[in-house]
């Protein structure tokens, strides 16, 4: 760890641990899984592992039956922050619970399959875009867009499923479909009619992170227009969550080293005095491990296609 | 997107129909009553329509304090009041957000009044990147300038409420932010503008921000699935806007809400009927509102009326202000002919 204030944010999360184990987005608040799953394994990268592992218990009380991991313990659904809870079962050992939730990730339901072909006919119209492909929604049976599918990817890949896995291709698919013709990703409509969508920062960071962590060679027109994007972005102002996912899919591609310093520099810098990015738990947690290099956000190590 | 193109449109009408059949007015009697309201002889709803050419904080404050005192406004005083503006997104070059001058000045006149507490709350559709949105919008240096609490909703606490609709399936219980729940007083400023899907969106619509995105996605796509005149009726019939101001002052055209162009009508809309509000503010876009399906079905569950009898309209006519907004071509069939909007 080269940044010694790195410290102060785990000790910042650490102090806010609510009672039942989580972690809201900001202190004090419900504890949800998004934010326990990386507080957790902030913890359990920075050597805390007692208290990183009531917050893993706590994810445990929100896996249902099925595997499937909800917002919180109530929902009883399943939802995009599942992903989050992926990592940190895997992170921190939890072998059983992983294994349950990724084979409910790898069955998981988006709308795809509920679109007539007169529908998916219009969208590729209307949109420009291939409403078949299967990817990831933020919530089950409806349809799919690219931070839900660039995350799963993420924490698929990080768990160990090999690229080659029909859904992780599936989804390297829908990601590449729904480029931006002049640059990067947004929310995951190209076009509305006639109209070309502007991309947008977070979008771009995830997509290109989770392109990286499936191993898409940067060669590809998308992923170089994705990095082009993503510098001219870097030039101006930007937030902090969509620095920090920056920075991870930077790390993800030979030709982003060479801006790794900088935004590493640049992130540190929104460290506020009390060790928090902005006072929310998420957003420290992830800093965190980017900037430590934590290993469950760095780049995969083999299981390459 | 949403459900696509003619076959969402005829989704939209199947699904709406049918539930609303299953849904008599009846239903409404554990939410908030906003249809029957008659404090007088008058008109059952009063709309303020205040000319306001720019955003110059003097126009504005005026404005702002002659539509108030020419509507019926929601007490204020000792209350915590929420603002719900309209941001989808934000463009230098596109007025996609209600304009944080706008928001400043109403900030300013509820503080007058004597608000306990005043926040300024949002819950992005598209992007959910709210630190970026809130600080490009403008509204991040409004709310340290005055003070108040900025919040990102779909990251907000959440308490589920059960929905108006006994009939709801996907809605049949709303998560709410908490910010919301415990609201006293909610006050809608939306944009008026196009729509790509619903053909216009102003206080009504513009409630699909309060519910967070964590729970229901980004662009809350189970809204759409669940039919997006159902989705807005019911999260409206469950939760009470008490005040509406629809930004007019410079609107969207063409195909909004965010592709668009600028139309400058030049007026506030504001009353305290959030249906009311949107079916002046649609006559005034040029737009039949009884052909709206979503202000259709909201007046037929009586979250309101779009009636022009049962309104009156205070600080003018409507032809006098009326500014044919440019429509989607598929949403043609809205345009009211002359004479419809009086």
């Amino acid at each position: 760890m080269t940044n010694p204030r790195l410290t102060e944010a785990l000790a910042f999360i650490k102090a806010r641990q609510n009672p039942d184990g989580g972690w809201g987005y900001g202190p004090g608040r419900a504890s949800l899984v998004e934010p326990t799953g990386f507080c957790a394994l902030a913890l359990h990268s920075g050597g805390d592992a007692a208290v990183a592992c009531r917050g893993r218990a706590f994810l445990e009380t929100c896996q249902q039956g099925s595997g499937a991991v909800g917002i919180n313990s109530k929902d009883a659904g399943g939802s995009w922050m599942s992903y989050a809870a992926l990592l940190a079962f895997h992170g921190m050992g939890a072998t059983d619970a992983e294994d349950r939730l990724k084979r409910w990730v790898l069955g998981f339901e988006d709308a795809s399959g509920r679109f007539s072909k007169e529908e998916i006919s219009i969208v590729a119209t209307r949109y420009r875009y291939d409403a078949s492909i299967p990817g990831w929604s933020w919530t089950p049976r409806t349809t799919a867009w690219v931070e839900p599918t660039a995350l799963f990817i993420i924490a698929l890949r990080k768990s160990g499923v090999p690229a080659s896995e029909r859904r992780i291709q599936s989804g390297i698919d829908l990601i590449l479909d729904r480029r931006v013709p002049s640059g990067g990703w947004n929310f995951g409509n190209p076009y509305s009619k006639s109209f070309e969508l502007e991309a947008s920062t977070m979008s771009t960071a995830l997509a290109l992170a989770a392109l990286g962590a499936a191993d898409v060679p940067e060669g590809r027109p998308a992923v170089r227009a994705g990095l082009r994007f993503l510098a001219d972005a870097l030039g101006g102002d930007i937030s902090t969550a969509s620095l920090a996912w920056a920075l991870m899919a930077l790390k993800s591609f030979t030709s982003g080293a060479a801006r790794v310093a900088g935004v590493t520099a640049r992130l540190a810098r929104l460290q506020a005095d009390d060790g928090s990015y902005r006072g929310n738990m998420f957003e420290t947690a992830l800093a965190y491990l980017v900037l430590s290099d934590a290993p469950i956000l760095g780049p995969v190590q083999g299981g390459k296609r | 997107m949403s459900r696509p193109g003619v076959t969402r449109r005829e989704f939209i009408r199947i699904a709406g129909t049918s539930a609303l059949a299953a849904w008599p007015a009846a239903a409404l009697a554990g939410a908030p009553d906003q249809a029957t309201k008659r404090t007088d002889s008058g008109p059952l709803l009063q709309v303020a329509l205040v000319p306001c050419p720019d955003y110059g904080p003097e126009t504005l404050a005026a404005a702002i304090r002659t539509g108030w005192a020419s509507s019926r406004p929601p007490d204020v005083r000792g209350k915590r009041v929420v603002i719900k503006p309209n941001m989808v997104d934000v463009s230098p070059d596109r007025p996609i957000h209600s304009d944080p001058r706008l928001i400043e000045a109403l900030v300013l006149h509820i503080g007058d009044l004597g608000a306990r507490e005043v926040i300024l709350a949002e819950g992005t559709s598209h992007n959910r990147d709210a630190e970026d949105l809130f600080r490009r919008s403008g509204y991040e240096a409004l709310a340290k300038r005055r003070g108040i609490r900025l919040v990102d909703l779909n990251y907000d606490d959440v308490a589920p409420v059960k929905c108006a609709n006994p009939k709801a399936v996907a809605l049949r219980e709303i998560i709410l932010p908490a910010t919301i729940a415990t609201a006293e007083v909610i006050i809608s400023v939306p944009k008026m503008k196009t729509h790509k899907l619903a053909g216009i969106t102003l206080s009504l619509k513009n409630m699909f921000g309060v519910l967070p995105g964590m729970a229901y996605g980004w662009p809350k796509n189970v809204l759409h699935w669940n039919g997006i005149p159902l989705s807005i009726c019911e999260i409206n019939a469950t939760v009470k806007t008490h005040y509406s101001v629809v930004d007019g002052i410079v609107g969207m055209e063409g195909h909004g809400p965010i592709m668009g162009t600028a139309r400058k009508a030049g007026v506030l809309v504001m009353g305290d009927n959030a249906l009311s509000v949107d079916a002046t503010a649609a006559r005034i876009m040029g737009v039949d509102p009884a052909r709206v399906d979503y202000l259709a079905m909201a007046h037929k569950i009586r979250i309101g009326s779009l009636r022009r009898d049962d309104i009156g309209i205070a600080g003018g006519t409507i032809e006098r202000v009326r500014t044919d907004f440019v429509l989607d071509p598929e949403f043609a069939q809205l345009r009211a002919s002359r004479g419809l909007g009086e």
